[in-house]
């Protein structure tokens, strides 16, 4: 496992040095003094190194499928039955658990305050907040979460996001945030690992059983927005991908 | 009086004729004021999806340049071996693509709120407009990004959400899809999505 993750990494330290910039050709003249075709061949997306795109296109589809037919309706029974506001105190309680990540992440990148009001909403949520279950560090003191993961502490530091990858279930990443997937895990506590010192639960199926009820529980408040969102695809994978590597960027750029 | 209602008849014809011209210096107040007037047309609940977006449309056509967009989604090199009668097509029904999905996210829309945040010139030919969406405990970046036509006016030619641009997001599609298919295809394939 380790080893996968250094290849990764060093992989991606290779691919990390800019693209070539856009041959001359691309930028017409037509527009007169306007450079708007280098615009926007110019953004990195353009010119996107995708040598996985056959597979991508599959493993999209097969994500799709996977939603349409086995999350989505599941997440829409379980709305049914279960109010809203618990469903968002459920989320906000899951959102409490995975405190370590932004914490540590918003360190790693330097964001001192962002980690200090991270570890105030902490305190504040896993006692006068309920175990979480409300976010009053929010509603009475506007204390907000900064959500940072690896991948963007990664980006932070200037590595490359490398060629796109379509993870089964986990959808749109790269060769970077993949990285960033790998680490995070190491220091969320809805995961069992063996060489992990302190484990909040019992074995991996716990974990499995967890991870799938915590996925649920926020599928089941996003499925509008989502549905909203893939409406405007004209072909899935390009659009989604577009959408991630532009989306990270600003991130990390944040 | 003759006299007097010629001379306001040419003074409404001159003043009024460049109704759409934008200038640099009046782009945030023109957008703060559109804003406001568009957040009273979401909120108000007796009119109905159609008639809210007709309105919020007549209000924001002027200064979106939708031929530009769509030469600039389909991408110089393709839009040049494009006659103009299919570039026509093509501009009208990539604006109702625009439209389309600009209207389905009015259902998305409960009582959050906008404000300017910034004015930007990035360049001579070049503004950026920020702009904050509030919804519940979250804010959402939309900057419109406006150009300077060669009759000094301002037009907008993309707008990002989140740090993503629409028209590369659309750009990418379409590079894919003119790949393998042509643009008759696409042009079919945009108006099914519409109807």
């Amino acid at each position: 496992m380790r080893i996968i993750f250094i290849l990764l990494l060093a992989l991606n330290f290779l691919l990390a040095a800019d693209y070539p910039e856009a041959p001359s050709y691309m930028s017409t003249s037509s527009l007169g003094n306007d450079d708007f075709e280098k615009e926007f061949t110019n953004q990195k997306e353009a010119n996107i190194i995708d040598p996985l795109s056959g597979y991508n296109t599959i493993m999209t589809t097969i994500n799709d499928k996977f939603y349409e037919y086995l999350l989505k309706p599941t997440a829409q029974g379980y709305a049914s039955i279960v109010p809203e506001n618990t469903r968002t105190g459920i989320s906000n309680f899951f959102d409490n658990l995975l405190f370590p990540i932004r914490f540590v992440n918003n360190l790693l990148q330097l964001k001192f305050q962002n980690s200090v009001d991270e570890l105030e909403r902490f305190v504040i949520n896993s006692t006068i907040g309920v175990v979480g279950f409300v976010d009053v560090a929010y509603d009475s003191f506007n204390l907000k979460a900064h959500d940072e993961d690896f991948g963007q502490t990664l980006g932070f530091y200037g590595v490359g996001s490398g060629f796109h990858v379509v993870l089964p279930l986990f959808g749109s990443s790269n060769l970077r945030d993949i990285a960033g997937i790998f680490t995070d895990a190491w220091i969320n506590p809805l995961n069992y690992i063996t060489a992990r010192d302190v484990n909040l639960l019992k074995n991996s199926e716990q974990s499995l059983y967890v991870t799938g009820f915590y996925t649920i529980n926020r599928t089941s408040l996003r499925i509008e927005e989502y549905d909203n969102f893939k409406k405007d695809a004209i072909e899935l994978y390009p659009y989604l991908r577009s959408f991630y590597e532009a989306r990270r960027t600003k991130l990390i750029s944040e | 009086m003759k006299h007097f209602f010629f001379s306001l008849l040419f003074l409404s014809l001159t003043t009024l004729s460049p109704l759409w011209a934008l200038h640099e210096n009046e782009i945030t107040s023109f957008m703060q004021k559109n804003m406001d007037e568009a957040t009273s047309i979401l909120r108000d609940n007796k009119l109905k999806k159609d008639q809210k977006a007709e309105k919020l449309f007549s209000i924001f056509d002027s200064v979106f340049d939708y031929s530009l967009m769509s030469k600039l989604a389909v991408g110089g090199r393709h839009w040049e071996t494009l006659s103009p009668q299919k570039q026509k097509e093509f501009s009208q029904v990539f604006e109702q693509t625009l439209k389309t999905s600009y209207m389905e996210k009015l259902d998305l829309y409960t009582d959050e709120k906008l404000e300017i945040v910034k004015l930007e010139k990035i360049k001579e030919t070049r503004i950026y407009l920020t702009t904050h969406l509030a919804k519940n405990k979250e804010v959402y970046e939309i900057i419109y990004k406006f150009y300077k036509d060669s009759n000094n006016n301002w037009l907008i030619y993309d707008v990002d959400v989140l740090g993503v641009s629409i028209i590369q997001t659309y750009r990418t599609q379409f590079a894919d899809f003119l790949a393998k298919d042509t643009i008759n295809n696409l042009i079919i394939k945009l108006k099914n999505k519409d109807s």
